[in-house]
């Protein structure tokens, strides 16, 4: 570091002012509440070469904070003082990661040489394409995505143009609000130029230039010293999505982690090739993308509350992706849903932190971050109503020494609900329940968070429910050191009447009037033995509806009669299932043990080796392929191993001449 | 004529001003308060003022009393033993809020633990829509149900919060008069009566902090009666309430909720009475204790009023004079963490064990402790002489980091005093971009025993044009009492479009909010005085999912002028969010009106400015920006209007101390306020 040290702090507090003040700039003078509500924007400062130094704290999304702009900042020359650029393409310089976020970045220069670039992205209702709101895990290809934009000036020298703005608002379905919101981040880049000048006032140029790069050392240098706190090895890691495409067959997020004294190697490498629905998570193939190290921000922040949040986090690590994979994917495949995919990838990251620091880290979080909006009809007035109604997350995963936060925590914390009484006046609908799903929570010494299940009733015909980024009906946030997974996630109509359907992971379906909506969210996973959670905590969790008194029983072995605790009975109940059920650290719950039987580790490994020796277009293809054969053979065979599975790859893939 | 008495409660002391009505005179005085011992400390004040001033209980002809006693109750968690009854299949509402975590970085968040657990939350059958009609008729069983399992529990009272309460509230008045008649000692709390506002948690959030913290604020207030009685103060205290205004301390004992923010918020009030008696208007006023800083906005001469305002672990929702935490006041602790750099918080060693310089058991080095070894302070008690700072425990403090550092042991106080100013600066500045506000075209005023101390590091940041240190700064909130008006809120959900359509459910909701204000005013108050209503709506844009307050005029009501209301929403929409559109439709969700009637009001002397050069008491090395000067000491009672001296100074008092760096240049005027401008400023 070469600025003193005791100014740093002075800087880094300068520095979040300014990024703060472009949030509140952009938050107060934004047009769509989706925005102000949802908080899915991003304000900051860069240096010069694109790494961000200064991120906000209180307002804004939580996945960019190590966001590099180099990339795209290569892609213009000749910039001039007053210019901003903007771009919202995914495959130019992988800053934007799906078309609806609009990225803007302004030269900030001094005395003619750019010192750093103010920064933001909004993600916009809707930037045309498809289907509204432009986002659908049926998109094939980026261009049924919406207009995409690559990096090109919005403002040459103070002067905006036109033409390209038309072009932008002629492409979109809700042009004034688009356009307000990009006037809002036009504004909060405005404020960022205007806070740096002022600290460049303050601290001189010299001292500036050099103190923004110890800014990211000085973040580089706390995470090092973590990473020290982490015994060195090798840890692996995955999970799944439930589905690859919808309906679809599960996708699989692999992570070997090499641990190292100061730095890690994250492996990603065994995850599945790219898919043919739009969950792909363009990454460029960088060894440092943000959204593939967003887990990483939140545990070492947890672990360091007072460290300073910027992208000198990203540099201890080295991230190695396979060309052609969900991670890496190649144009043009689609990337609208990546943020389910960025969500399951959070959960293998905290997955290999917990197995690396067991006594520190909590167990997975819900991992379902679900947007519902209902499109409807006013039986009185006819009026066509489309609304966001509410966020479904689950709960926290449970903590060393704490049970998980209800309802919502962990990495989803930052989603506001909206009020029963709020969606009653503004859609017509009825809400018949709002609230916390008994048993769900994974069981543990602490207790997992429990899930949220809403329940409505509609009544108009042709009403459409849209459920984004529905996940884990399937696989369960997992639980550690000895704690029971979460429980998985539901959808029903008409639950227990003879009109039943179960949607699943369906995130869009069409309902008639009368029709009874029932949505449940996922539960946290629990944190150490459930038999070693206190018999009175477990009566307490049963006083508040928590648990059941059934789930007491087969979960926690605790026998509650008449709202007291049978001790003799659950001493003995407990002891029994003590010596039966010998859980491993994780526990994943029982749909991914039956699935692992056909799938496990290996299986899968050799899948994913010889799918990345065909071209990229067949890869989705053949798997698919691959997972009926395995079934048919299963079904007539039972077990498989890694030889088999080899071989039905080469007999599908004979099938295929043109590929030899 | 008598006296006109304010007293405010603190945490460590309690300030009592006393307005002579004949003369003008203000008097303060401080004592410590009694937590321990409620009421204690009103009655040991009022026996200094006899003591010290000659003022005899008997002559005092106005009381008014803020207290922390609600505020202490939610943050120790020791109200009442509360039941709360909901629709079924709703019973989760405090649990989950509105579901936003306090951090959302941090995997370890918690969210506060419930006031009411869930295991005391009891359904109730019944279900009324959103436009009033009822779905499902009570069930009554249910009720008595929800009464018998109460009762077991041991439930001192009950609070009612059922869905669309706000639209129709039968349902849970029945509920009431079930519970009067089957358990008339349960206090029962309905959420339609507290604060009937859509939006079913902050509802009932509010109905549950009322009862929360009803029965020690009205057992609180009973004492206080008594013992100002018994001490012979013939008048009824009136009780400062979070909005800004007092109302008779027998109203506390129902609207407590009311009282909770009562000392911050008058704070404020006697801010900018004081700020407008200068003939300023745009203030940010600063009160920095040992343990908090607040900042609040003045603009245009008036306190901004909010909704949300935190109460510990809780918002209230409630109208509340906005005031910010913008950090954590003199007893920060500074610590270098393990990549060598020096940081300020969030540890504050408080009023107990306090600064390391107080020589009360505290070791590690404050932003107090800073300034002592800087200089500043430790030429005169601190804190009406209760504390006499001691340099070398301050200097052993900061010599531990100092060697962490490499640095002298001033040189690393001055660095302490940097980043702890750095830290408000971060918070100063997001407030003020909140309101969209630049804080050059603001004036600072600094009370609180650190305010003044701190003000000129910061102003010189903002680039602040003026600062103003009262005479008193110890003793705002008391003062904020005495010149506060009688004033009371009121609202109902109206949820409409802004359409010619609703002007007679206009006329109707507003005709009744104006009725009730006049009630309110006229039997409750018991004030004869001309009101001043004010109306007002929350509106916002169809789709838009927060309001925004917009005054009305009772005109547009009576005329049915909803073209109006609406350009005045408009209108607000451009002043506060740079934008509006005037094609969209308009909601209307909830009308208010607030009713005001003014109580008289202090004329401080204005005694006239003789510029002079003030012999200095003394004089003090002091030593920031990197070097040692040579400062001139003041005691403040000996300044007189129109002294005028440039920094760098030091202005002593028995509350707090005023430092004035060089570049500022400050003036005593006339009403005996310190008046520092920055060079090159013009000031006011």
């Amino acid at each position: 570091m070469a600025i003193d040290k005791v100014k740093l702090q002075v800087l880094a507090d300068h520095s979040l002012a300014a990024a703060e003040s472009m949030a509140n700039t952009l938050c107060r003078t934004a047009h769509s509440t989706f925005v102000k509500e949802t908080e899915d924007f991003t304000t900051g400062l860069t240096t010069a070469e694109g790494e961000t130094f200064a991120a906000p704290r209180s307002l804004g999304a939580t996945w960019f904070v190590g966001l590099d702009y180099a990339n795209v900042i290569r892609m213009i020359d000749d910039y001039r003082e007053g210019d901003i650029c903007m771009t919202n393409d995914p495959y130019s310089g992988f800053v934007c990661t799906h078309s609806p976020d609009i990225h803007l970045w302004k030269p900030v220069f001094h005395k003619g040489e750019i010192v750093c670039f103010a920064v933001g992205h909004v993600h916009n209702t809707d930037v045309g394409g498809a289907v509204p709101a432009s986002l659908s895990r049926t998109l094939t290809e980026v261009h049924q995505e919406g207009i995409r934009i690559p990096p090109v000036k919005l403002f040459r020298a103070g002067e905006l143009d036109q033409q390209l703005l038309d072009v932008l608002l002629t492409n979109v379905r809700v042009r004034d609000q688009n356009w307000g919101d990009l006037k809002a981040l036009v504004a909060a880049v405005n404020t960022g130029e205007r806070k740096v000048r002022e600290m460049i006032a303050k601290f001189g140029i010299a001292d500036f230039r050099i103190g923004i790069r110890d800014l990211l050392d000085y973040t580089e240098a706390t995470a090092r010293s973590i990473i020290r706190t982490i015994p060195n090895g090798t840890y692996a890691f995955h999970d799944y999505i439930d589905e690859d495409s919808p309906g679809g067959v599960p996708c699989r997020l692999a992570l070997d982690a090499i641990v190292g004294d100061e730095s890690i190697v994250l492996d990603f490498r065994r995850s599945d090739p790219q898919l043919s629905s739009s969950m792909n998570m363009p990454t460029g193939g960088a060894e440092r993308h943000t959204l593939l190290l967003v887990a990483i921000y939140h545990a070492f922040y947890s672990l360091r509350p007072d460290m300073l949040v910027n992208a000198g986090m990203t540099r201890p690590f080295r991230c190695l992706l396979a060309d052609g994979s969900i991670l890496n994917p190649r144009y043009p495949a689609a990337v609208g849903m990546r943020s389910l995919t960025a969500i399951r990838l959070q959960d293998v990251v905290f997955g290999f932190l917990a197995a690396a620091m067991p006594e520190r880290m909590p167990a997975a979080p819900a991992g379902s971050i679900c947007i519902m909006n209902v499109l409807t009809s006013d039986p009185k007035t006819g009026r066509r109503v489309m609304a966001a109604i509410d966020p479904l997350v689950g709960g926290g995963g449970a903590m060393p020494g704490f049970d998980g936060s209800n309802g919502s925590g962990g990495n989803a914390g930052f989603l506001k609900n909206t009020p029963v009484e709020i969606n009653e006046v503004e859609v017509p609908i009825r809400v018949l329940r709002y609230g916390l799903t008994p048993d769900s929570g994974g069981a543990g010494r602490h207790r997992g968070g429990l899930s949220v299940t809403l329940e409505f009733q509609v009544f108009a015909p042709n009403t459409v429910i849209t459920a984004r980024n529905r996940d884990r009906t399937r696989f369960q946030a997992w639980g550690t050191q000895g704690g029971r997974a979460g429980a998985p996630s539901s959808f029903f109509i008409n639950r227990g009447s003879p009109k039943a359907r179960v949607l699943g992971n369906t995130d869009i379906c069409t309902v008639e009037p009368g029709d009874i909506i029932e949505i449940s969210s996922s539960g946290g996973g629990g944190w150490g033995s459930p038999f070693d959670r206190p018999a009175a905590a477990v009566l307490a969790d049963l006083e508040q509806a928590f648990v059941t008194a059934e789930g007491a029983k087969r979960d926690y072995g605790v026998v509650i009669r008449d709202g007291v605790v049978d001790n003799a009975a659950s001493d003995e109940l407990r002891q029994r299932l003590r010596s039966q059920k010998v859980k491993d650290h994780f526990d994943f719950g029982p749909e991914r043990e039956a699935f692992e039987r056909l799938w496990g580790g290996a299986n899968y490994d050799v899948l994913i080796e010889r799918l990345r020796s065909v071209p990229v277009e067949w890869r989705f293809f053949l798997k698919r392929k691959v997972f009926d054969a395995v079934a048919a053979s299963a079904k007539e065979k039972g077990d498989i191993g890694p030889a088999t599975i080899a071989a039905i790859f080469g007999g599908v893939k004979r099938e295929f001449p043109q590929l030899s | 004529m008598g006296y006109r008495v304010g007293v405010d409660i603190g945490g460590t002391f309690t300030d009592l001003c006393a307005l002579d009505e004949s003369t003008n005179r203000l008097y303060t005085h401080k004592v410590l308060s009694t937590p321990a011992e409620p009421g204690a400390d009103v009655i040991a004040g009022l026996r200094a003022l006899k003591a010290r001033y000659g003022i005899e209980p008997q002559a005092i002809s106005y009381f008014t009393h803020g207290t922390t006693v609600g505020v202490n109750t939610i943050i120790e968690r020791n109200g009442a033993n509360l039941c709360l009854l909901t629709t079924e299949h709703f019973e989760d509402v405090l649990e989950l809020g509105r579901l936003k975590m306090p951090d959302v970085f941090n995997l370890f968040s918690l969210r506060p633990p419930p006031l009411i657990p869930k295991s005391r939350v009891l359904p109730i059958r019944e279900r009324i829509l959103s436009d009033g009609t009822i779905l499902l008729p009570l069930e009554e069983g249910s009720v008595l149900r929800a009464v018998r399992r109460a009762r077991d529990l041991g439930a001192d009272g009950l609070v009612v919060s059922l869905l669309n309460a706000y639209r129709n509230p039968a349902h849970e008045e029945r509920i009431k008069e079930i519970v009067q008649h089957l358990a008339p000692d349960l206090l029962v709390i309905l959420s339609s009566a507290v604060w009937p506002i859509v939006r079913e948690y902050e509802r009932t959030i509010t109905a549950v902090i009322n009862g929360y913290v009803q029965p020690r604020i009205s057992g609180y207030l009973s004492s206080l009666q008594a013992a100002l009685r018994s001490e012979g103060v013939p008048v009824e205290p009136q009780v400062t309430k979070s909005n800004g205004g007092v109302m008779r301390a027998e109203l506390g004992k129902r609207a407590s909720v009311d009282v909770l923010l009562s000392g911050t918020a008058s704070g404020v009030t006697g801010a900018s009475y004081l700020a407008r008696q200068s003939g300023l208007t745009q203030v940010a006023s600063l009160d920095i204790g040992g343990t908090s800083a607040d900042m609040a906005l003045i603009v245009d001469g008036e306190p901004q009023y909010g909704t949300g305002e935190r109460i510990g672990d809780f918002n209230l929702f409630i109208p509340s004079v906005a005031v910010s935490s913008v950090g954590g006041g003199g007893g920060m602790i500074a610590w270098v963490d393990r990549e060598g750099v020096l940081k300020s918080g969030p540890l504050s060693a408080g009023s107990e064990p306090g600064p390391a310089c107080y020589a009360r058991g505290g070791t590690r080095p404050t932003t107090t402790d800073a300034f002592l070894v800087c200089g500043f302070l430790g030429q005169a008690d601190l804190a009406y002489g209760s504390v006499r700072p001691r340099r070398d425990l301050a200097h052993s403090a900061i010599g531990g980091l100092a060697r962490l550092l490499s640095r002298t042991i001033e040189e690393t106080a001055e660095s302490i005093i940097e980043v702890a100013v750095s830290g408000m600066y971060v918070e100063i500045t997001k407030l003020f971009a909140r309101y969209g506000a630049d804080p050059k075209s603001f004036a600072l005023m600094a009370f609180g025993g650190a305010g003044p101390m701190i003000a000129c590091f910061l102003a010189r940041e903002l680039k602040m044009e003026s600062i103003l240190v009262p005479t008193t700064p110890g003793v705002l909130s008391a003062l904020g009492g005495v010149v506060s008006d009688s004033k009371n809120d009121f609202i109902r959900t109206i949820y409409e479009v802004v359409e010619a359509e609703i002007s007679e459910r206009l006329r109707q909701a507003y005709g009744e909010l104006t009725r009730d204000a006049q009630a309110w005013l006229r039997n409750e108050q018991g004030h004869k005085g001309t009101p001043r209503l004010r109306l007002s709506a929350d509106m916002r844009y169809v789709g838009q999912s927060f309001e925004i307050e917009t005054p009305l005029s009772e005109r547009w009501i009576r005329d049915g002028d909803t073209a109006a209301i609406k350009a005045a929403f408009h209108d607000q929409h451009q002043r506060i969010y740079d934008y509006c559109d005037r094609e969209a439709s308009v909601q209307m969700i909830h009308a208010r009106a607030v009713i005001a009637a003014e109580n008289p009001k202090p004329h401080f002397l204005r005694r006239p400015e003789e510029p002079h050069d003030p012999e200095p008491a003394g004089g003090a090395e002091v030593y920031y920006d990197g070097r040692r000067r040579t400062a001139r000491f003041y005691r403040r009672e000996e300044l007189r209007p129109g002294a005028a001296f440039m920094g760098p100074a030091i202005v002593a008092q028995e509350d707090t101390t005023t430092c004035v760096l060089d570049g500022f240049a400050c003036k005593v005027d006339g009403y005996g306020n310190l008046v520092l401008c920055q060079e090159g400023r013009e000031g006011r």
